[in-house]
């Protein structure tokens, strides 16, 4: 295959990667890029060209050691609920945009430790980007079968790759000038990067295990022949067992503290729920890209022998077969792999060279200009350079170093160097005392243990020049040889490295952090860190400062560099969160710390810090002051959330008495009203039978018998009716008081129903209605037999009342149930009107529609029964689904309780 | 989620410490094959696989 066409084939895969990038940011709530797996997959970051590509020649040449790179994550992820949770918190909560201004906010916004964690991250990746252009380069000559190196960096491939790339993460990469801001352009591309490479990879692996050969067995079988093939698949002595250990270490500190891990991981998180996806997810990616490396170097081994490089079998080994299509496909995978790591790396890194080192360190001067968008253009270029810087530096480092050392060596020495930020890192989560000088002279002493003992000794191996030391020690002494400090020469040299520079290194911040108090301000932060998940550690109220500010002077700062419009914005937010009162002249602990958090993102926390301490007069206080504060602040949230929750029970109460007082108020209103109809139901006959009487007073004998008697009787009956009413109201206050008392018996219902029946008998002949008595069970009840007599003859009495002469039919029905004993009394008359079922059982309640002559009843018949039928705690109701006239149902308890 | 799934997620970073090191992985230092996969590819990938499981078991509980 030509060089031109693969290139066009690259170019090709680039164009679509900044189609994809450009549709990214312009649907960034889009849910396929807006989700946990894309979260999971950006995660797949780790898995570089040396992954792609190194693994396979680690299995060929010295075995199993590769997988230790994905054991340390396997045995990271299940922890990061515990620590990436808290890492996240905390970077969210004070905009943190890489793991040096992490690091560096943790010991007091330490501008020297930014810096230092800048340096020692530099040395680490720089060679570890350009050996993923080294992949690049020596696949594309593979590929396109040339084998000429360029003569000089213009005429090589790699060099203009590189630039595209560096062009690429300048415009997708600094987008926002607010670092902590995630970048959904390039992570959707890094995602998609991954699946890309996955696929490919096993797509590779699938093709060289059943196409190339009858399966993994034949491969196991026929490489078993092979020399050497025991100690390539397992353990080589105790030795080995323990480097191994080691280099797990090595990859469980990695996924934590490689820049492009902690910028995928902690500031481009937009969730922390995600992690809880990631944690089996990204497992389950690690454990599918390795599956097939074993087979892939022993397939390598057994057709192309190890006269060729090994680490490339997986391209080699369709090209040997003329399948160029695959070898390209192969090819598009690892260079998916590269895109990915450089991209992301570089990002991490320009972030790092910009907030960390070139703006506190001398250019913080030029951006005191008014204009809020010529610092954003001017920061933005600084990043922009940075990023070209970067990439040109990785690029030179790879034409004129990286072709003497391994893909796998180099990645080695990136991790142990990065490892170095371990000590400081971890402690500094979960132990409030490490101090920032602590943590600088455990890192440079570390750094400088694995300079002697790791990169100086490496590089001159790789060149070739004077080797004695190794041999001999430095200065000729034996116990400093670099690869045996003190004679311990039984672990793998990135393992002899990585035991000393953490030992020295840890052992040294844990002694200074003890020997030197720290100043208040490493102490402050070092308490939100470690309690970010209680009170102090999140919100604002947990930074302590004390001095004088104006709120004008800060606002000054603060438009300089997000505008006049994002600065009023996110001081109103701010004043209506806490309810601090914007007239406030002077500016507040609070104020300061949110004020430095929104410039963070923008300038790195250091220099936020500065820009916010030229304009604030900061009182300094003593480190038993903050202890103090910190203390008052706890307490007083604790005791606040006492307060609340107080006032929230009070306001409860309140409500209660309230909803009391209008019961109270409604219950009023109806015995006013109640007492209103009694008066008026007793005034009608009163007046009648005062009428009456009247007339027979007057008269003077002449009126004749029968007009006496009519007066008489008409007397007697407003009488009767009287009784009835006065009766009816004894009986329910009797009833509402609880006063009755029942006399309560076994008895049977249909003897009791029968009785009742034959009391309403004879008016039901003279109405000529029919009264239905077939469908009574044997049931017994426990109830007062008079009592319920008098509910029934209500019932009956209303039915008959409410059916036509003549027509009517009324039917009487009782079953037993379980607990109770059900009675129906149905009629087929007029039926009770929908809006009526909710009222009828009240006291005096008689229908709109009972449009015959007013008093058919006194309005207390069924508001009677309903407390007669309550006081046996039994159930009284009218059927809502009968049709076809009225049917009201009562229970009676079957058992005395 | 709940401290008692946060201590399993705990146990299970212990237990791979102990199941991925030697001593243990010793035992499966041995030159031979289950089914075409050497034996220490075999117990490694067994036991990855395992801890994926368990994880996704402890973790796909939405309020847990």
């Amino acid at each position: 295959m030509g060089s031109w066409s693969v290139l066009i084939v690259l170019l090709c895969y680039l164009a679509l990667l900044f189609a994809l990038a450009f549709w990214a940011e312009r649907n960034t709530a889009n849910r396929w890029i807006k989700n946990p797996y894309v979260y999971a997959l950006s995660l797949a970051v780790y898995c570089s060209a040396w992954t792609y590509y190194g693994s396979i020649g680690v299995a060929a040449n010295s075995g199993i050691d590769f997988l230790t790179i994905y054991l340390g994550p396997v045995i990271a992820l299940p922890l990061w609920m515990f620590i990436m949770t808290r890492i996240i918190k905390i970077a969210k909560n004070n905009k943190i945009a890489s793991i040096a201004d992490f690091v560096s906010l943790r010991y007091g916004n330490d501008r020297q430790l930014g810096a230092l964690i800048t340096i020692i991250c530099i040395f680490g990746i720089v060679p570890y980007i350009s050996l993923q252009l080294k992949a690049v380069s020596e696949t594309f000559q593979l590929l396109s079968g040339s084998t000429q190196t360029a003569e000089n960096i213009f005429l090589d491939t790699t060099f203009y790759i590189s630039l595209l790339l560096a062009v690429f993460i300048a415009f997708f990469g600094t987008l926002a000038t607010d670092a902590s801001r995630s970048r959904r352009g390039l992570i959707t591309t890094v995602a998609f990067e991954s699946v890309i490479k996955l696929v490919f990879f096993l797509v590779i692996g699938s093709y060289v295990c059943f196409a190339l050969f009858d399966g993994p067995s034949d491969i196991y079988n026929k490489a078993a022949l092979l020399e050497g093939f025991d100690t390539l698949v397992t353990f080589n002595g105790l030795e080995h067992g323990i480097s191994w250990f080691y280099m797990i270490m090595l990859s469980f500190l990695a996924i934590f503290l490689l820049p492009r891990q902690f910028h995928v991981a902690v500031v481009e998180n937009e969730d922390p729920k995600y992690i809880k996806k990631a944690i089996w997810f990204f497992s389950l990616y690690l454990l599918l890209f390795n599956i097939f490396v074993f087979y892939i170097a022993f397939a390598g081994k057994l057709s192309l022998g190890t006269g060729v490089n090994q680490d490339y079998y997986s391209l080699l080994l369709p090209l040997a077969e003329g399948n160029t299509g695959l070898a390209l496909m192969v090819f598009i995978g690892g260079f998916s792999a590269v895109i990915s790591m450089v991209v992301v790396s570089t990002l991490a890194l320009s972030t790092m060279v910009s907030n960390n080192l070139l703006i506190p360190y001398g250019l913080l001067d030029q951006l005191f200009q008014t204009n809020p968008e010529t610092n954003t253009r001017y920061i933005r270029n600084v990043r922009r350079v940075s990023i070209f810087v970067l990439v040109v530096t990785a690029y030179l480092f790879y034409y004129y170093f990286s072709s003497q050392l391994s893909l796998f060596s180099l990645g080695l020495i990136a991790f142990v160097i990065i490892a170095q930020l371990a000590p400081s890192f971890f402690l500094g989560l979960f132990w409030n005392r490490g101090t920032a000088t602590a943590s600088k002279i455990g890192m440079i002493a570390g750094f400088a243990v694995v300079v002697f003992t790791l990169i100086l000794p490496r590089t001159t191996l790789g060149l070739g020049s004077n080797t004695d030391f190794i041999t001999e020690g430095y200065f000729g002494i034996a116990a400093l040889k670099p690869f045996g400090l003190f004679g311990m020469d039984m672990l793998s040299v990135e393992a002899h490295a990585l035991f000393w520079s953490l030992l020295v290194n840890l052992s040294l911040y844990c002694l200074f952090s003890l020997l030197i108090v720290a100043n208040y301000r490493e102490r402050n932060f070092g308490e939100l860190f470690v309690h970010v998940n209680s009170v102090i550690g999140n919100d604002e109220q947990g930074y302590v400062w004390r001095g004088e500010a104006y709120v004008e002077d800060v606002k000054k700062v603060l438009n300089r560099f997000l505008g006049n419009q994002k600065t009023e914005k996110e001081f109103h937010q701010f004043y209506k969160r806490n309810g601090i009162d914007p007239n406030n002249q002077k500016a507040d602990a609070r104020l300061i710390n949110f004020s430095e958090k929104l410039l963070t993102g923008t300038l790195g926390s250091v220099s936020a810090r500065m820009l916010i301490g030229n304009v604030a007069k900061e009182h300094p206080i003593s480190l038993q002051e903050v202890l103090n504060i910190l203390e008052d602040t706890k307490a007083t949230r604790a005791s606040n959330k006492i307060l609340t929750q107080k006032s929230k029970e009070l306001t409860q109460l309140a409500g209660q008495l309230q909803s009391a007082n209008d019961e109270l108020v409604h219950q009023d209103r109806l015995k006013d009203e109640f007492l209103d109809t009694v008066a008026h139901e007793l005034k009608t006959p009163i007046t009648s039978i005062k009428a009456a009487a009247e007339v027979l007073v007057d008269d003077e004998g002449d009126m004749p018998s029968e007009y006496k008697e009519n007066f008489l009787k008409n007397i007697q009956e407003d009488a009767d009716r009287l009784q009835t009413l006065i009766g009816n109201i004894l009986d329910l206050e009797k009833l509402s008081n609880g006063r009755q008392e029942l006399q309560l018996e076994h008895r049977s219902v249909r003897e009791t129903i029968q009785k009742a029946v034959r009391g309403v008998h004879q008016l039901a002949e003279k109405k000529g209605i029919q009264i239905i008595t077939a469908e009574i069970s044997d049931a017994m009840a426990y109830y007062d037999e008079d009592r319920v007599g008098q509910v029934l003859t209500n019932l009956l009495s209303n039915a008959l009342k409410f059916t036509e002469a003549e027509k009517g039919k009324v039917k009487l029905k009782a079953k037993s149930e379980s607990q109770q004993v059900k009675v129906i009394v149905e009629d087929n008359g007029q039926g009770i009107a929908e809006e009526d079922f909710q009222y009828i059982f009240e006291k005096f309640y008689q229908s709109k529609y009972q449009n015959t002559r007013k008093p058919q009843g006194s309005g207390f018949g069924l508001a009677i029964c309903k407390k007669i039928i309550e006081s046996h705690k039994g159930n009284i109701w009218a059927d809502p689904d009968f049709s076809g006239g009225a049917r009201f149902v009562f229970t009676l308890p079957i058992h005395s309780n | 989620m709940k401290k008692r799934n946060l201590q399993k997620l705990a146990a299970l970073g212990v237990l791979l410490v102990v199941f991925l090191n030697i001593p243990l992985i010793l035992i499966f230092s041995e030159p031979v094959s289950v089914m075409g996969i050497p034996l220490f590819y075999f117990a490694i990938f067994t036991i990855w696989l395992l801890a994926i499981i368990v994880s996704y078991t402890i973790l796909k509980n939405k309020h847990g």
